[in-house]
């Protein structure tokens, strides 16, 4: 029996279909099968349909899309100990290789080994079925449902982010984009303990919502004339005076990739300050490198998660501390899965994360 | 026999049994023809009492053994970084790879650790052929003698040790100890830059070797002196001021550990490398007043047997002086007791050519 397994593809750059491919094989003794029911859509997912590459990583050949998911456990591999069939979800969708350097030092999110849902060349989500390492799968609490159990990928990423920034309590964090990636910063940030978190957006509606969600206080740099790193200064000066931030932010938190918010973020932290790089934008920008110098400033880049970031991604949600329901506003079927990504892709205001229902 | 190996049953009983010759798992398995076995005090303890935590099943025995070298035998396909024929140092625990602690980057913590030599039935290395990773394996040049490449694994004890209490460049190190792993946390906190190293110990023996194989200075304690007496009289001797910046303790006895917090300055840092009595009475108003890092050491992670290994084809110590006897395959009894009454640094039992 050919079991069906539907699957959105990418057959090549803006060519995407549904396909019915073949259930997966568990590739190891350790692999549950997971009958996928919720799908987020993510920036990086529209930008391998639009531009087939991020960075090194280039579309060669189809690959399934989606990484944002969660599920149901359809079948488990012999050695399995830690779920059974029917367990419900969320998955962690990148799976290192578990022997090199990076591994075995604790940053498994480094390993170039890592077989990552729709980075190619390996498959996605965007399947009836997925196949993935039974330790890279939480259970889902009852309280939490399929949808908020896909959201715990981006969750991941706010986290990992703040792990990274190694935020404290009684910090003042600023944070650029009101994205969804920037507002689950901005209310990690609250919930670790953040004396004040800034969110800094173009969108004003996008801010509001910011205000509603993580962030004490909010701000929309006005249009500058002029050379724009000097406007990027003077944003940054306005932001700290007009938040209080005194000398500046403990940690700023870059979530746009946007040249210059990365400029003002730079401008914005206070001397001996933190500023973490999660956003991508332009892979070159120009970067006021003697201001990051004299103000000795510590700056990092974040990339996808680590060990614990998944548990404290569920056990935010869960335990109500975030509220990520909120941040889903469009809802498609699965065979509407290209309508989905036309939808994301348009950028209108009030689409905020689009989720996409898995085959029944 | 075909695979000879020597199987503890229970506390002086052991039996030389031909046991299965392992097979390779997966790709990135390597089978090593064993040459060398060092013996460490555990191995004692094994011998005397029959375990440490878990006692020897007198049904299954284990096979001793634990610090080992050979040459590659067989390898699997994804086998990269080691030929056939290859010398190499084995890291002798494997990991799940799966739980948080292994992922975390601390796979020394891992609870479902396969240790050679750990009884139920995680076999050592005195046995003619080994199976292990590729990852847990590390290629030494053909140029250094084989019988060298057992102290790897002591040393690499040595520098997960330094690397936990973060030795910094020019800072005085007090190692409490002068026994193998003593003396190899005296060569790493060279490697690592320490300006002034000193090594106690109270047997005039071991600390007259140190001296010699070691940049270093020496210090025995008074026996009828309290450890804060003592502390007290080594930095007056060696004209430090307020204490030294760091103490690695590699012998586990109490009044060692006593000393070692005495003797440390104010935001000093301590590690605990020595396995001694599992309960000790520890000064821990000194250690508050003072604010003390103190940190346990476990075995060895990610890392140290890298440099561990280049430390050894650096050539940065005469390693060799560290071996004090080799005993035979079948002689392997008369290493245990030589080690137990304490004879020489380092003694090493030969498996084969």
């Amino acid at each position: 029996m050919a079991a069906e397994n539907p699957a959105f593809v990418l057959r090549k750059v803006k060519d995407v279909a549904i396909e019915q491919r073949g259930v997966p094989k568990l590739r190891s003794d350790h692999d549950v099968l997971v009958h996928v029911a919720q799908t987020g859509i993510c920036g990086s997912d529209v930008h391998y349909w639009q531009r087939g590459r991020i960075g090194d990583f280039i579309l060669n050949s189809p690959i399934i899309l989606g990484h944002e998911s969660s599920g149901t456990v359809a079948e488990v591999g012999p050695a399995v100990k830690n779920l059974k069939v029917g367990d419900r979800v969320t998955i962690e969708p990148g799976v290192p290789c578990r022997r090199c350097d990076y591994c075995r030092q604790g940053a498994y999110n480094l390993c170039a080994d890592t077989v990552f849902a729709a980075t190619p060349p390996w498959d996605g989500t965007l399947q009836k079925f997925y196949p993935v390492a039974s330790d890279y799968c939480y259970k889902l609490p009852d309280q939490m449902d399929f949808e908020e159990g896909a959201m715990v990928e981006p969750t991941a990423v706010a986290v990992q982010i703040c792990k990274v920034a190694d935020l404290r309590a009684n910090q003042t964090v600023l944070v650029f984009g009101a994205g969804p990636i920037g507002v689950l910063c901005q209310a990690v940030a609250k919930v670790y303990g953040a004396k004040k978190v800034v969110g800094v957006d173009i969108s004003q509606s996008r801010l509001e919502f910011a205000k509603s969600y993580g962030a004490d206080e909010i701000f929309l740099p006005p249009r500058l004339e002029g050379d724009p790193v000097e406007a990027s200064e003077k944003i940054a000066a306005m932001i700290k005076e007009k938040c209080g931030l005194g000398d500046g932010a403990d940690v700023v938190l870059e979530c746009t990739g946007a040249e210059p918010c990365i400029q003002a973020g730079v401008f914005a932290a206070r001397k001996g300050g933190t500023y973490v790089q999660a956003g991508m934008g332009k892979e070159n920008i120009v970067f006021p490198i003697t201001t990051a110098c004299i103000r000795a400033l510590t700056i990092k880049g974040s990339i996808r998660y680590t060990t614990g970031c998944y548990p404290s991604a569920v056990d935010l949600i869960a335990s109500g501390k975030i509220d990520v329901k909120r941040l889903i506003t469009n809802r498609f079927r699965f065979e509407e899965a290209e309508q989905a990504f036309e939808l994301v892709k348009a950028s209108k205001e009030g689409v905020f994360k689009v989720m996409i229902a898995g085959v029944e | 026999m075909h695979n000879a190996s020597c199987v503890l049953y229970g506390p002086g009983s052991i039996q030389f049994e031909d046991r299965e010759i392992p097979q390779l798992c997966d790709e990135h398995d390597i089978i090593v023809r064993i040459a060398y076995v060092g013996v460490c005090g555990s191995d004692v303890h094994f011998w005397k009492h029959g375990g440490i935590r878990t006692m020897v099943d007198p049904q299954k025995g284990i096979i001793m053994g634990h610090e080992a070298c050979g040459i590659v035998h067989s390898k699997g396909k994804a086998v990269k970084s080691v030929e056939l024929g290859d010398h190499v140092a084995i890291e002798p625990g494997i990991p799940c790879r799966r739980c948080k602690n292994c992922k975390d980057g601390q796979y020394n913590l891992c609870k479902a650790v396969k240790f050679a030599a750990a009884p139920p039935d995680s076999h050592g290395t005195l046995t003619k052929f080994f199976r292990i990773p590729e990852d847990f394996v590390y290629r030494i040049p053909p140029d250094i003698p084989l019988e060298e490449i057992v102290i790897v694994e002591p040393l690499s004890v040595a520098v997960h040790a330094v690397r936990l209490v973060d030795i910094r460049p020019g800072e005085t190190v007090v190692v409490m100890g002068s026994g193998t792993i003593g003396l190899l946390c005296g060569a790493v906190a060279k490697a690592f830059g320490a300006s002034q190293i000193i090594l106690v110990d109270i047997i005039d023996r071991k600390l007259e070797f140190a001296e010699q194989f070691l940049p270093c200075q020496t210090f025995k304690p008074l026996s009828n002196a309290s450890p804060e007496e003592n502390a007290a009289a080594l930095n007056k001797a060696f004209g430090i001021d307020d204490g030294v910046d760091v103490v690695i303790e590699a012998s586990g006895a109490a009044t060692s550990i006593q000393t070692g917090i005495h003797v440390l300055k104010s935001g000093g840092k301590y590690v605990q490398t020595g396995l001694g009595k599992p309960n000790v009475e520890v000064p821990i108003l000194t250690l508050s007043e003072k604010e003390l890092l103190v940190r346990g050491c476990f075995r060895y992670g990610s890392g140290d047997f890298e440099l561990a290994a280049s430390m050894l084809v650096k050539r940065q110590l005469d390693f060799k002086s560290l071996i004090s006897s080799i005993s035979t395959f079948e002689h392997v009894v008369d290493a245990w007791e030589k080690t137990a009454r304490g004879e020489g640094v380092k003694n090493l039992i030969k498996v084969q050519d």
